[in-house]
């Protein structure tokens, strides 16, 4: 997701990510597993029965997988019924899911997938190797996802439980793809009827849909006939969509919730304390999956295509008075597209606050070129607002001309596509694995200003592109660590983006009795990824004590 | 009679044609592309072209709304860009939200503007005439995202007595129904019935300086007859005709109290779907609150006649 806070924003913007971001991940994992839970879970002995009311920010726009964009929301509520090929655990890599193997062959061009036995829809139709054929091959030709399948050749069935997929090129981190949007995996009646399947979701996950009203609530209820026996332990889960951030977090004080979503740092802060009390308990993202805020560049367009001007902001920005006015101190400053705490991270080289450098550079460029100046792109939101104002007051201060123009969402990413900006606020990063930033960062999807660019700032880097083709395409791990730090090093170097923070202020809150959100098993007895993103989890193994 | 509603219906016809097309005109003017906004930022040229094609995006601005008119006519007002929900359905799901949301905040307001206006005006310049004037420009004064986060958090935080947010259907449970739009209804009413109390109390003092009246207070008749009986109905043209204005523009105006509450009513559609550039919904919405205005405001013109017979039989 790209584009910070309002619901709207959110709704649009979460599915960029969600389709592409799904990473490629290590390769060599796969293999089967019990599909069956660990009957004590963690944080207690998990009790069936009870529910849960959620609040989310904003609704769907559909929950059809192959035709309405998925955003965070769209996964929280879609997710419970819908279930992907494969899944993340927790150390960000991919797992089997619904299907029970994958193994790659022909150097990492073709793929067989095991599907696992006796799995069936809500509506009784059997989960096959058909039915998994029809999914990819309908989401290869749907305008909306064919863009993140574009090296899937063709898929061929082998016998009713495998499919054998081709690539065009070698893709180390396939598998990792379908555990978002484009894996997840719908029956035929749904393909056949796309308007229904978008507003009555059926899969094989362990709910199923009750009701749904739009930009109101949507409920679904135990799937008894669940292929994870023991799962789920809840016996519904309501969804509540309330956008405005003030009353979401007072319902859940006066108990209409029982745990909501969040990006709000005076969330954090305010339930933070009463958590420590033991009022409520609180969850936030960590590690790769934390999105990162930054202030994206044109690097196709005067001055910024100027590499001393993209230097000067940077040193014009101070990255840590971002962190202390705007996110009460919860945030880190970013270098980067990753955290810290991944294992992906590399340090150093990213410019340091220095007004007078930030000033030198600036008097360099206009004793050539003439004066800068720069239109910095905003969202109509007060927190968006606050961020391009606050970078417009450090960049003025460097001797740059800086105006805010600002769009609201459509016209932003019509904006952004077309390169027709200079600057603009930004969020995105969200992949557990480096591989699903390729897209938005390769040179090959850099196309003129006019031209649709999905690699945004539109930065073509031989040696950025390289290292990111070396990182899909090689499955040792090594390899593959040096391939991104040479990633990180070119984009500290190039500056297509101005870091300011990673955005850990992604949270989930809950009511002290809800358990078992950050902790969950995956079918093959890994430990599943807690939070990702602006936030998405897992619901099969949330519990209520009492 | 049969004169007066055909001569409306003409009236609301042209209404309709210019304020649809109006609408239809400005959303092609903003920026940004709904076949964009569809794919967000994952889409290429070839999807880009395909959606906007299947949108029938190409075609020239006349054509589509000549199409849209088209549909209007057989009762078919489209379907979603967005939700491939048909425009209609969506209208439909959200007007008993609006509807009720307005009735109950015109009977809360009413129902405290009135016994309001009456007592001020009966001692205008007294002490609960200064009190309720005081009043008054107090809940003018706060905008309904305070008064809203106010009410929550003393109703509904500090003592749960009310749902905080949220909309439960009245087919699903008619008492739940009440109890989740009583907050946002007082929230709305707030603001109403300051208006609505001021404005009734100068009409009221107006009304109480005719020759009628200190006729009426000659023959000896109570000051409580005089106020409810003679004085109340002639000055009551003003509030009506603003409290039609008001249920005009709230039919899609509502739409802080319906984000502040979490309801799902026509203004949070209209509004999401222009942020959305979903052309059709807006659409929709636009001819659905020019509907409302039109007939809200034929109902009121006939009830200036119930409420002075001197109206009536001048028409």
């Amino acid at each position: 997701m790209i584009h910070v806070t309002t619901r709207r924003r959110l709704r649009r913007a979460i599915p960029a990510l969600s389709l592409t971001t799904c990473a490629i991940l290590l390769a060599a994992c796969s293999g089967g597993g019990s599909g069956s839970s660990n009957p004590t879970a963690p944080g207690g002995k998990a009790v069936p029965g009870g529910r849960l009311i959620y609040g989310l920010a904003a609704d769907a726009d559909g929950f059809n997988p192959n035709k309405d964009s998925f955003a965070a929301q769209t996964y929280a509520m879609a997710g419970t019924v819908i279930e992907a090929l494969t899944a993340i655990d927790a150390s960000g890599n991919w797992r089997p899911n619904l299907a029970e193997s994958f193994k790659p062959a022909e150097k990492y061009t073709q793929w067989t997938i095991k599907i696992r036995k006796g799995i069936t829809f809500s509506t009784g139709e059997p989960l096959d190797a058909e039915v998994v054929k029809a999914n990819l091959d309908a989401q290869k030709a749907s305008p909306l996802t064919a863009a993140v399948l574009a090296p899937l050749r063709g898929i061929e069935v082998l016998d009713p439980h495998t499919v054998q997929v081709h690539l065009t090129t070698p893709w180390v981190g396939f598998p990792a793809t379908l555990a978002a949007q484009v894996g997840m995996i719908i029956p035929k009646s749904s393909l056949a009827d796309p308007a229904k399947a978008s507003r009555q979701p059926v899969g094989t996950g362990p709910f199923v849909f009750r009701s749904y009203t739009p930009d109101n609530r949507f409920v679904v209820a135990k799937n008894p006939k669940y292929w994870r026996k023991g799962l789920p332990y809840l016996d519904q889960i309501e969804f509540r969509i309330l956008p405005d951030n003030q009353t979401r977090a007072q319902t859940l004080e006066a108990g209409g919730l029982t745990a909501m979503a969040t990006l709000r740092d005076t969330d954090i802060v305010k339930f933070g304390k009463l958590a420590d009390q033991g009022g409520y308990r609180m969850y936030r993202v960590a590690g790769m999956s934390v999105p990162e805020f930054a202030f994206m560049l044109n690097t196709a367009v005067a001055p910024l295509d100027d590499l001393r001007v993209r230097r000067a902001l940077a040193h014009a920005t101070d990255r840590q008075a971002f962190i202390k006015t705007l996110r009460s101190g919860l945030t880190k400053a970013a270098d980067g597209p990753w955290s810290p705490d991944s294992k992906w991270y590399v340090p150093g080289g990213y410019p340091a606050y220095d007004l007078n450098q930030a000033k030198a550079l600036v008097g360099e460029y206009e004793g050539e070129k003439g004066p800068i100046r720069i239109e910095l792109l905003s969202v109509p939101d007060p927190t968006s607002m606050q961020n391009a104002e606050l970078a417009q007051d450090m960049w003025r201060k460097a001797g740059m001309d800086v105006t805010i123009r600002q769009a609201d969402q459509p016209d932003l990413i019509q904006r952004a596509l077309t390169g027709n900006f200079s600057a603009t606020n930004w969020t995105q990063f969200i992949a557990p694995d480096p591989d699903g930033e390729y897209s938005w960062l390769h040179s090959r999807f850099a196309a003129p200003v006019g031209g649709l660019s999905i690699n945004m700032p539109r930065l073509k880097d031989p040696q950025l592109s390289a290292a990111l083709d070396a990182g899909r395409g090689n499955p040792d791990e090594a390899a593959r660590k040096r391939a991104y730090a040479t990633v990180q090093q070119r984009l500290r170097d190039q500056l297509p983006f101005l870091w300011i923070d990673h955005l850990t202020t992604s949270a989930v809150i809950t009511k002290p009795q809800v358990r078992g959100l950050d902790q969950y098993t995956l079918p093959d007895g890994s430990m599943g990824k807690a939070l990702s993103g602006t936030p998405t989890h897992r619901f099969d193994q949330i519990w209520i004590s009492r | 009679m049969a004169l007066v509603v055909l001569r409306r219906l003409a009236q609301l016809i042209f209404v309709l044609l210019v304020v649809t097309l109006l609408a239809f005109w400005m959303i092609n003017l903003l920026p940004g592309d709904p076949a964009m906004q569809i794919l967000g930022y994952g889409g290429d040229e070839a999807a880009l072209a395909q959606v906007r094609a299947e949108l029938g995006l190409n075609d020239p601005f006349w054509s589509r709304y000549a199409d849209w008119l088209g549909g209007v006519v057989t009762g078919d007002l489209g379907t979603s860009y967005i939700s491939s929900i048909p425009v209609a359905e969506s209208l439909a799901d959200r007007l008993p939200v609006t509807i009720e949301l307005l009735v109950l905040s015109q009977v809360i307001s009413l129902g405290l503007a009135i016994p309001a206006g009456l007592a001020a005006a009966r001692r205008a310049g007294g002490l609960l005439d200064r009190v309720l004037t005081t009043t008054s420009f107090g809940l003018l004064s706060t905008p309904v995202f305070v008064s809203g986060v106010v009410l929550i958090m003393v109703f509904a935080v500090r003592w749960p007595l009310l749902p905080a947010t949220g909309y439960t259907p009245f087919t699903t449970d008619p008492v739940e129904n009440l109890r989740s739009l009583l907050l946002p209804s007082l929230t709305l009413a707030a603001g109403q019935l300051a208006v609505y109390a001021r404005l009734l109390r100068s009409d009221l003092i107006a009304t109480l300086q005719e020759d009628y009246i200190t006729l009426a207070r000659a023959r000896g008749l109570s000051p409580r007859r005089i106020l409810w009986r003679h004085a109340l109905r002639p000055s009551a043209i003003s509030l009506v005709t603003v409290i039609g204005l008001n249920l005009g523009a709230l039919i899609g105006g509502a739409v802080i109290i319906e984000m502040l509450f979490g309801l799902p009513g026509v203004g949070r559609l209209i509004v999401d779907s222009i942020f959305a550039r979903d052309y059709l919904v807006v659409q929709g919405g636009v001819l659905l609150v020019a509907v409302g205005y039109v007939v809200v405001n034929f109902a009121i013109d006939l009830l200036y006649g119930l409420l002075d017979p001197r109206i009536r039989h001048a028409s």
